[in-house]
Parts: C-alpha cells; sequence; structure tokens
C-alpha cells in the first residue's frame, strides 16, 4: 500500500456524517487507486467477520436475587410473617387436638377397666377409686404444666414475630412515622392478647371437661361398689 | 402484569423491593452485558464476573437512575466503567490485562480449527464467536472498546468521543487503526489454517 490518502480518505469513509461531497470525493479517489480500493474491502471484511458474532447464552447464575431478598426483606418477608402469625394459632389447635386426643384414650382406658370391674367381682374398689383419683390429679398437674409451657412459649414466639415483622415493615417504608409505628405495635399487641385469651379460654374449658370426666368416672366407680356390696 | 414492562416501570417497581422486577430486568440485559464481556474479556470466566459487576453496580446505584438518559445506555457506561476498571485492577495484580497473549510475537491460534474434517461448511457459532474473541484480544483495551461501541452497540463517534473522553477525531482514528490491525490478525489466521 503506497497511496498516501488511504488513512485520511478511510478514516473519514467510516464516519457517521459522510457528507455527499465528501462521499462523491473518496468515491471518485477510488475509482482510480488500487491500493486505496484493496485497504476498503479487506477493511470492510474485517468489519462484516467481526458482525458475525452470534450471541453466547448466559451460563447460569442467581441474578443477584440473594442479594436482593437480603437488602429488600420487604415482599417476601411480609409473606412470610404472614405464616408465622397464624403458627401459634395453628400450634394451640393442634395442640387442642393432642390433649383432646389423649383425654379420650384415659377415657377409653378406665371406660375399659370399669367395666372389667362390673364383669369380675374381686376387682378391687379402692384400688380402682385410687387410680381414679391418682389419674385427675395427675391430669390436673399435667395439664397446668403444659398450658403453663405452651403460653410461655407462645409469648415468646408471639413477640419475635411481631418484631421481626414490625422490623420488615420499618425495613422496606423507612417512612414510617413513629404514630404509625405505635399504631402498628398496639395492633399486633392486641392481637396477641387475643390470641392468648382465646387459648386461655380453650384450655379452661377442657380442663372442666376434664373434671366433668373424672366425676362421671367416679360415680361410675360408685356405681360399680353399690351392685358388689349388694351381692 | 403488562403495564409493568418498560424499563422505567421495572426500575420502579424493583426499587419498591420486588425481586421479580429486579429480576426481570435483570433478565433483559444479561445476554447483552455477557456477550459484551466476552468479547472485551475474551473469556466466559472474566466475562461472568464483569456481568456480576456490573448488575452489582446497577442494584447499588439504581435509585441514583433519573430516567433522562435510556437505561440501556446507563447500564453500558457502567459496563464501559466496569471493564476498564477490571483490566486495569488484573494489569495490576497479576500482571495481565484480558489480552492473554503479548500480541508483538505475532502469535495467532485459532481455536479449535476442523479444517480436516469439515472443510468447506461453515464454523459454528460458538468457533465463530472464540476466533472473534481471539481476534479482539489482539487490540489494546481501548481500541476493543472503540470496535465494540461501534461495531456492536452501534454507537456514533459522537457518542463514543463523549464516553472514553477523546475527541471524535481520535475515535474515529482508533477505530481505523483497530479495523487495520485486524485485518492483519485476520490475514495472519488464514495463512496458519
Ligand atoms: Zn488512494
Amino acid at each position: 500500500m503506497s497511496c498516501p490518502r488511504t488513512q485520511h480518505l478511510l478514516t473519514e469513509y467510516f464516519s457517521d456524517d459522510l457528507s455527499k461531497v465528501t462521499q462523491t470525493e473518496i468515491e471518485k479517489h477510488l475509482l482510480t487507486c488500487d491500493d486505496c480500493t484493496a485497504e476498503l474491502e479487506s477493511i470492510q471484511n474485517t468489519q462484516s467477520r467481526l458482525r458475525q458474532w452470534q450471541d453466547d447464552r448466559v451460563p447460569h447464575w442467581d441474578r443477584g436475587k440473594t442479594l436482593f431478598r437480603q437488602e429488600h426483606p420487604g415482599n417476601e418477608q411480609q409473606r412470610r410473617n404472614w405464616f408465622w402469625q397464624w403458627l401459634p394459632s395453628a400450634a394451640s389447635f393442634a395442640m387442642l387436638c393432642m390433649l383432646i386426643f389423649n383425654t379420650s384414650i384415659s377415657r377409653s382406658e378406665s371406660g375399659f377397666t370399669v367395666s372389667f370391674g362390673t364383669a369380675d367381682d374381686a376387682f378391687d374398689k379402692n384400688h380402682l377409686e385410687l387410680r381414679l383419683a391418682q389419674f385427675g390429679e395427675l391430669q390436673q398437674l399435667e395439664q397446668n404444666q403444659m398450658l403453663q409451657d405452651f403460653l410461655a412459649r407462645m409469648d415468646e414466639r408471639q413477640d419475635g414475630n411481631n418484631l421481626r415483622l414490625m422490623q420488615a415493615v420499618f425495613d422496606q417504608t423507612k417512612q414510617t412515622t413513629a404514630e404509625s409505628f405505635d399504631q402498628m405495635y398496639s395492633y399486633f399487641e392486641q392481637r396477641r392478647q387475643l390470641d392468648l385469651e382465646n387459648v386461655q379460654v380453650s384450655y379452661q374449658q377442657l380442663v372442666d371437661s376434664d373434671f366433668e370426666t373424672l366425676m362421671s368416672m367416679q360415680q361410675l366407680a360408685n356405681y360399680v361398689r353399690y351392685p358388689g356390696d349388694a351381692r | 402484569m403488562s403495564f409493568i414492562d418498560d424499563d422505567e416501570a421495572l426500575i420502579a417497581t424493583a426499587l419498591n423491593g420486588s425481586s421479580y422486577a429486579w429480576e426481570k430486568l435483570v433478565k433483559r440485559y444479561e445476554g447483552r452485558i455477557y456477550n459484551y464481556g466476552l468479547r472485551l474479556t475474551g473469556n466466559a470466566t472474566d466475562a461472568m464476573d464483569l456481568m456480576q459487576e456490573v448488575f452489582l453496580g446497577v442494584y447499588r446505584n439504581l435509585h441514583r437512575f433519573r430516567g433522562d438518559a435510556k437505561f440501556s445506555s446507563w447500564i453500558f457506561r457502567i459496563a464501559h466503567n466496569k471493564a476498564i476498571d477490571m483490566n486495569r485492577r488484573r494489569a495490576l495484580i497479576q500482571g495481565r490485562t484480558f489480552s492473554i497473549e503479548d500480541d508483538e510475537n505475532g502469535e495467532y491460534l485459532v481455536p479449535e480449527q476442523t479444517t480436516d474434517n469439515e472443510p468447506d461448511t461453515q464454523l459454528s457459532k460458538g468457533q465463530q464467536n472464540e476466533e472473534i474473541q481471539c481476534m479482539l484480544q489482539k487490540l489494546p483495551m481501548e481500541q476493543r472498546l472503540i470496535v465494540e461501541l461501534k461495531i456492536y452497540q452501534s454507537q456514533t463517534f459522537e457518542e463514543i468521543s463523549k464516553m472514553q473522553e477523546i475527541s471524535e477525531n481520535t475515535a474515529k482514528t482508533r477505530f481505523y487503526a483497530a479495523l487495520k490491525k485486524l485485518k492483519v490478525v485476520m490475514e495472519e489466521s488464514h495463512v496458519l489454517s
């Protein structure tokens, strides 16, 4: 390549704002200059070679979602907290079911024992009464303990959840005024109290019903004893 | 859901904490950024690193995006800065820039030559890209950037000169010099194969 104009000419040729005048001028030169024509051709080849690029697929990556979720706990967290909020209620329901289930088992057990007593005269009445009394005491103790434990645990969890929920909400909005924050807190506090009361009432009912069961069993025991005496 | 489809709406939704909008936004640009990285760095690992850095930068600065420029130009400006940063860091720490081989010895190896088996068929997409990557690595970073902006992002010399903080004339000259160099590289590779 020996034409002294090549460099300047081709640089201009590739500009975006090539004027008609300049273009005509360049093309006129190209018609007469083999050097420049050859150079232009090979440069155009290079360009079209570069344009053969076809986008590769992006390998799998997490798209910054982990980071995003860490720093914007807002939406996702809220959904999770909604779940946590109902967990204590669900747990207390499950606990109730368990207790009722337990109770029904022991009731059927004692029923089984009592029916044995009526069938067999040799059955020891005192033993039966003792067992019933023991059973009643034990149940009451156990239930009280469980109730206390459960309430304590629920208290703890509810506090934790409320705190987490409020933290998430607070983080997300960052504009929450002290006033609405207080309102929110009192709302959650109210909810918590309500939940606790509900559970307490249910447990009291449960305990009461167990006493009724106990009483009826004692009556049954008495009934079993009297026919025995009469014989 | 169709109304959150333009970039601005996605950004606003993402800023409100929607990871769905964020992911959608990332998905829209990751391909372009990753391929940009491939061409600039010459290998997938660095391209991946660069892409992750770019999106981290986007994430950190999303609240500063004002919408007076197009999001695509904004994200590519971040990519551009990250690429230069990364190249500089590589040079400092490992004594290597993105160009793996020193280009002075003119050694140019076309990866995975298929001339024995299928001499007349076209190169596969992956091979084509690899060849182009190799060619681009022969350029100094500043020339490579101009080729990237001009050929692959169809920017005008005016836009390039603003981004690179050089005169329009310098941009043109650099672009032409890059093409000339690539022409030589291509001829060498054809001689070799
Ligand atoms: Zn000429």
